[in-house]
């Protein structure tokens, strides 16, 4: 999967829509365009709509941008995760480092509430 | 008394991809195979015989219950036509039916009931008919009633429909929480709401919190905690600082380290929220994704380069093995075996020579130094059969008759990563560090590794 930074949204953020896998075969990748995003913008939304499967080596890649963008001061909020995805948050335990939303516009929204108040 | 138990295969299937390799009326509650409540309640409605007919195969279940003298009651069994209706079960098993009143147990039910309660008495005294229904089943008697016929007021059990995973954790959470007592749970119990079987380790830096049953042979891991409403099978190990919260933890589970399990059902790999119907492979104790072939140039530079590096090897070692062979050979001290093992690809194996050095001597210490054992099996390289390095060839074993799904990814090889990486060559161990660098290796890494296991075989 090539992953993409939607910089669209006209607010200091980037969406990044995760597509079907995020697992041992393509985390790296992942991890090697988030660096390159960080030049961009610190504030991300990680988008799960279309997501179906994620692993350990997946979770740790989205860990790893997590820590990577709160050391430039910004966050990875995700948003729309399927039952599957979400069970593996719930299961390690990973949910409580993450603000996560139903919706994206919702997780795009509370960057803007956060940076008003 | 008797009792006949009609259950058909089209009622419990919904169980058999959820716990696979126990057969559904086999599939534990609170740690109890379903068909022992039902014997229970059959035996304690005053039963001396039961029999169960289904559609379905029962060879698990009459292997597990036999004739039924472990409870003292004779248990038969019989088989059925999908169409049948119970009243043609009952005209199939006239001679179990005639002589006595029969309690008929139809559908795949669980009955709620309570130990203490006086059934027996009750059953004798009650008309013929259908006593209780639901959704899923009945429960009917058949005769007439040898003392004074009594009126079916309220009963003292009841009735609870099995058809989803939801009822299945609902039913398990409602005994654990409230009924305990109303049944023969196993294990042991010195204090209320908590059942404990044998040979379970549970370290001081565990928690336990009631109500909780855990089976046999568990070990608890440090910093763990087994919070109320759980319900761990026999075999199970909660690795350490994990969380099991109302949940069921089904036998012969593993659960990983640092993991929260909250109302979820683990049964083997399969983690299951009961809500919503959802399960997730968890593929092994780090949740590691499932192996996908990778791309046919990727393989085919992995095998050129294995090919380099085997007959780099070959070069190598084809001098001390023209001298030391024929040493150790008359001393008796090279030891080959012939063995069939497996390929990772379905149904072909291939016949290893495996050579063991054997001795404490000088030209022993100088062939395990430089790996001869191996140089064999070196030439396996050149044609394909072997990788330079990967797994562990696997034997072909009556016992192991086929590759087990724990080898996804598997790559027979000449010198293992376990080797490499100086972790124990055999076991859950060398099946996770392989299995890590089956993902994460590439052919260049794979020189490195092969350099590192010998090395690592030299020391």
């Amino acid at each position: 999967m090539i992953f993409h930074l939607d910089t669209s949204t006209t607010l200091p953020l980037g969406v990044v829509l995760l597509k079907k896998r995020v697992d041992a075969t393509n985390s790296i990748e992942l991890q090697k365009a988030f660096a390159q995003w960080l030049q961009q913008t610190n504030n991300f939304v990680f988008d799960c709509t279309e997501l179906d499967f994620i692993d350990s080596s997946g979770l740790g890649a989205i860990v790893s941008c997590l820590r990577k963008a709160l050391e430039h001061h910004g966050d990875v909020k995700l948003a729309a995760l399927g039952p599957k995805v979400a069970m593996v948050f719930e299961l390690t335990k990973a949910k409580k480092l993450f603000s996560i939303f139903s919706e994206c516009s919702e997780a795009i929204q509370s960057f803007v509430t956060v940076s008003t108040t | 008394m008797k009792t006949l138990l009609v259950i058909k295969k089209q009622e419990y299937e919904w169980l058999i991809d959820l716990f696979p390799g126990v057969h559904p009326l086999l599939v534990p509650i609170c740690n109890k195979p379903f068909i022992e409540f039902l014997v229970d309640f059959a035996i304690l409605a005053g039963s001396n015989a039961l029999r169960i007919v289904s559609d379905g195969v029962l060879e698990d279940v009459e292997h597990y219950c036999e004739n039924g003298s472990r409870w003292g009651v004779e248990i038969s069994y019989g088989s059925m036509r999908p169409a049948d209706d119970t009243h043609t079960v009952i005209e199939k098993n006239r001679r179990f039916c005639l002589e006595e009143r029969v309690i008929i147990i139809s559908g795949f039910l669980f009955i709620r009931y309570n130990k203490k309660s006086e059934y027996a008495s009750l059953f004798a005294s009650l008309p013929s008919g259908e006593l209780l229904s639901c959704p899923n089943g009945s429960i009917s008697l058949t005769g007439t009633s040898t003392t004074k016929t009594g009126t079916p007021g309220t009963l003292p059990f009841s009735l609870a429909a099995l058809d989803s995973i939801g009822k299945y954790y609902e039913l398990s959470m409602e005994i654990l929480s409230t009924g305990l007592t109303h049944y023969v749970i196993p294990g042991y119990s010195s204090e209320e709401n908590c059942y404990i079987g044998r040979n379970v380790v549970i370290p001081k830096s565990a928690e336990i919190i009631k109500p909780v049953i855990i089976g046999n042979n568990v070990q608890i891991m440090t910093n763990s905690i087994i919070d109320k409403n759980s319900v761990i099978g026999s075999n199970v190990i909660i690795d350490r600082e994990s969380v099991i919260s109302g949940s069921i933890v089904i036998d012969n589970t593993y659960i990983g380290e640092h993991l929260e399990v909250k109302n979820k059902i683990a049964a083997g790999n399969l983690l299951i929220d009961p809500q919503s119907g959802t399960s997730i492979v968890m593929e092994d104790p780090h949740l590691l994704t499932t192996m996908t072939q990778s791309r046919v140039a990727g393989a085919l530079l992995r095998r050129i380069v294995h090919a380099v590096g085997a007959t780099f090897l070959i070069v190598l070692q084809l001098l001390p093995w023209l001298l030391l062979r024929p040493i150790l050979g008359m001393q008796g001290k090279w030891k080959r075996k012939r063995e069939q093992h497996y390929t990772g690809l379905p149904g072909k194996n291939v016949t290893l020579t495996n050579t063991t050095i054997e001795g404490t001597g000088a030209a022993s210490a100088f062939a395990k130094a430089l790996s001869l054992d191996r140089f064999t099996l070196l030439f396996n390289v050149l044609i394909g059969k072997l990788a330079l390095i990967g797994n562990l060839p696997l034997p072909v074993t009556p016992a192991i008759r086929r590759l087990p799904n724990s080898h996804e990814g598997y790559r027979p090889a000449v010198f293992s990563y376990a080797e490499a990486e100086e972790w124990p060559e055999i076991g859950i161990d060398a099946e996770i560090v392989e299995h890590y660098y089956a993902v994460h290796s590439d052919p260049l890494k794979d020189i490195a590794m092969t350099q590192k296991a010998l090395f690592h075989r030299t020391h």
